[in-house]
């Protein structure tokens, strides 16, 4: 090991003794240095930004943002090692993916063996950055959960937490989600097919290809005109809707 | 359904029993040589079908007076009644059987009647059948019994897997395995202080396992329980968590179902202390007015927390469980606004014999 593969570690955990156990494991080892903690998921997301740490001990259960939410908000696919007591979903989200884990308490010894395969893997991703083993990150993140309650959204360094609820519709324009709430729009990354999968199906409706809209949110179905439908939402706003999307929505109204 | 006649392997034991019956009568009469035994049979036989089934009606004239809601001059008038009329049928039957019938077969009466048999026929037409009445007032008795038994059985059934649902949530393992590794974290830099946290999650299963199994505790006991419970998360969550307790000596003696209080607490902590970013206080007030013992639990929440799926449910379970046990009797009762929330428990006083 060499002075040049040092890692640069933050812990997250809104436990103080469970931060310090990390640290204290982590004094045996000298080619990794704590660069940062942080006790919440919102300052998680601020802290990974500024100091782009080689390596994130995260907690899964933690206030404002769950760890994986954190992993959604801040991008990062690699270089996490999670921690949980005791999280049913998220264990076997962890086997299926093959990512590491600890489970709390954890032996020393199996904390250096999880520390052992960070190390070679942040140095197999040094050496050729595009065959690092993020698959199974990325399957985690964005299978999540039984269904989507808050949408996370980025804007620069800040972000935004939107429950489903106050959501009024959601457009496709391009590579991006335009989202409606509270008469603000708020632009997000992403595929309307995949956020369609997310959100629950009783209180969201694709009524158009490019149109889901809150059926809390539904005020009347309108038709301007022969064979055509759109949908007016409390706002005022006016959404069109398809043909097929009439018929799914005859079937839940 | 008459039990007999919705089974079929009970109908046809049932019919043979009564046409050997039929048989035996047919002996007698042949005995008393008031007819060979082709007309013996031919009477009886017949006779003893449709007797089989008139008897059976018995069942429904005797649902038709439910135990409970007999009147008795009613039910008198009606069994005698039934009886009365099913004695002219069995006559009415047998005489026309005899006469016609035996006219079409035979050319000839199937027996030889003594004058006074009519008398004989009415007699036995009306006692079997107040005996038929009086027998399935037995079964329906005995059915009624057992049904109950079986009730009850379940209604016990399921109040024990209420118990060991509430045990299962009470040894919640988040926090369970959250404790242990405090303790591991803190065997390293204050060996006493993981000893104490050892002996506070001891304490706290150990009465958790003790309380969950009797009816009642008092307040008293519950915030003992609590206060070993209050230790470990003031452990795990440091300066973020304080909490006072105010209980009045007199509400401290009063009863309650056990894991009343705790909860609160859990939730308190869960959504409550653990997401507002510089911790706080949670406030619990006990006291007895007016024959009644107030909970209040109040707690700070973060302003723009948005609450997790799953939020409410363990007060769903609270109030559902002193629905059952209180009835109408007890209240409960949150609120929540911008950055606290409040329950109130409010349940008639009820005292230990003796305390």
């Amino acid at each position: 090991m060499t002075s040049t593969s040092r890692l640069r570690a933050l812990v997250v955990d809104d436990e103080d003794l469970a931060r310090h156990l990390i640290r204290e494991y982590l004094q045996g080892h000298e080619d990794v240095e704590v660069v940062g903690e942080c006790e919440n998921g919102l300052d998680a997301v601020k802290q990974i930004g500024a100091l782009n740490p080689d390596l994130v001990f995260l907690d899964i259960q933690m206030p404002r943002l769950t760890g994986l939410e954190v992993l959604e908000a801040t991008g990062r696919r690699s270089g996490v090692i999670f921690t949980t007591a005791y999280d049913e979903h998220a264990i076997k989200a962890f086997e299926l993916h093959a990512v590491d884990y600890l489970l709390k308490p954890f032996s020393r010894a199996r904390f250096d063996d999880a520390l052992a395969r960070a190390r070679t893997l942040h140095a197999s991703a040094a050496a050729a950055p595009a065959a690092s083993p993020a698959q199974g990150v990325e399957a985690l993140v964005a299978r999540r959960g039984a269904t989507l309650e808050r949408i996370l959204i980025r804007d620069r360094e800040q972000v935004h937490v939107i429950p489903v609820d106050q959501v009024e519709c959601i457009e496709a324009q391009g590579d991006y989600l335009a989202i409606e709430v509270d008469g603000k729009c708020h632009l997000k990354p992403q595929r309307i097919s995949e956020i369609e999968e997310q959100l629950d199906p009783t209180r969201f409706l694709r009524v158009h290809r490019s149109f889901i809209i809150n059926l809390a949110h539904l005020q009347a179905i309108e038709r301007p005109g022969p064979d055509r439908h759109a949908a007016r939402l409390r706002s005022g706003k006016r959404v069109p809707i398809s043909r097929s999307g009439y018929e799914k929505l005859r079937e839940l109204v | 359904m008459h039990p007999i006649l919705a089974d079929a392997r009970k109908l046809l034991f049932y019919e043979l029993a009564w046409l050997a019956a039929g048989v035996g009568f047919a002996a007698l009469l042949r005995l008393d040589e008031q007819a060979d035994w082709v007309g013996a049979l031919c009477f009886t036989l017949p006779l003893a079908l449709v007797w089989s089934f008139d008897v059976l009606s018995a069942y429904y004239v005797c649902r038709s007076q439910p135990y409970r809601q007999r009147r008795w001059p009613v039910t008198l008038s009606l069994f005698g009644g039934a009886s009365l009329l099913s004695g002219l049928v069995f006559l009415g039957a047998g005489e026309a059987l005899n006469y016609i019938g035996g006219d079409i077969v035979l050319g000839h009466a199937f027996v030889t009647m003594p004058s006074a048999a009519w008398v004989m026929y009415f007699l036995g037409g009306f006692a079997l059948y107040l005996l038929s009445l009086l027998a399935h007032d037995v079964l329906i008795a005995f059915e009624t019994v057992q049904d109950a038994a079986r009730r009850e059985a379940e209604s016990r059934v399921l109040a024990r897997d209420a118990e060991l649902q509430m045990l299962r949530t009470q040894i919640n393992p988040h926090f369970l395995f959250n404790s242990l590794n405090s303790i591991s974290a803190l065997t390293g830099f204050d060996p006493a202080a993981a000893r104490e946290m050892t002996v506070d999650l001891a304490q706290f299963f150990r009465r958790t396992l003790a309380l969950a199994e009797r009816e009642r505790i008092t307040l008293g006991e519950e915030v003992a329980l609590s206060e070993h419970f209050l230790a470990i998360e003031k452990r795990r969550f440091g300066k973020k968590l304080a909490a006072q307790l105010r209980v009045s000596p007199e509400a401290a003696q009063c009863l309650l179902p056990p894991m009343t209080l705790q909860p609160l607490l859990e939730n308190a902590i869960k959504h409550g202390i653990r997401q507002v970013d510089g911790g706080g206080t949670i406030e619990v007030d006990a006291l007895v007015r007016d024959g009644w013992l107030h909970i209040a639990v109040v707690n700070p929440v973060a302003r723009d927390d948005t609450p997790a799926s799953g939020h409410g449910v363990g007060l769903k379970n609270i109030r559902e469980r002193l629905a059952v046990l209180y009835g109408q009797r007890a209240r409960i009762a949150w609120q929540r606004s911008e950055t606290q929330f409040a329950i109130e428990i409010n349940l008639p006083v009820d005292k230990e014999a003796g305390t």
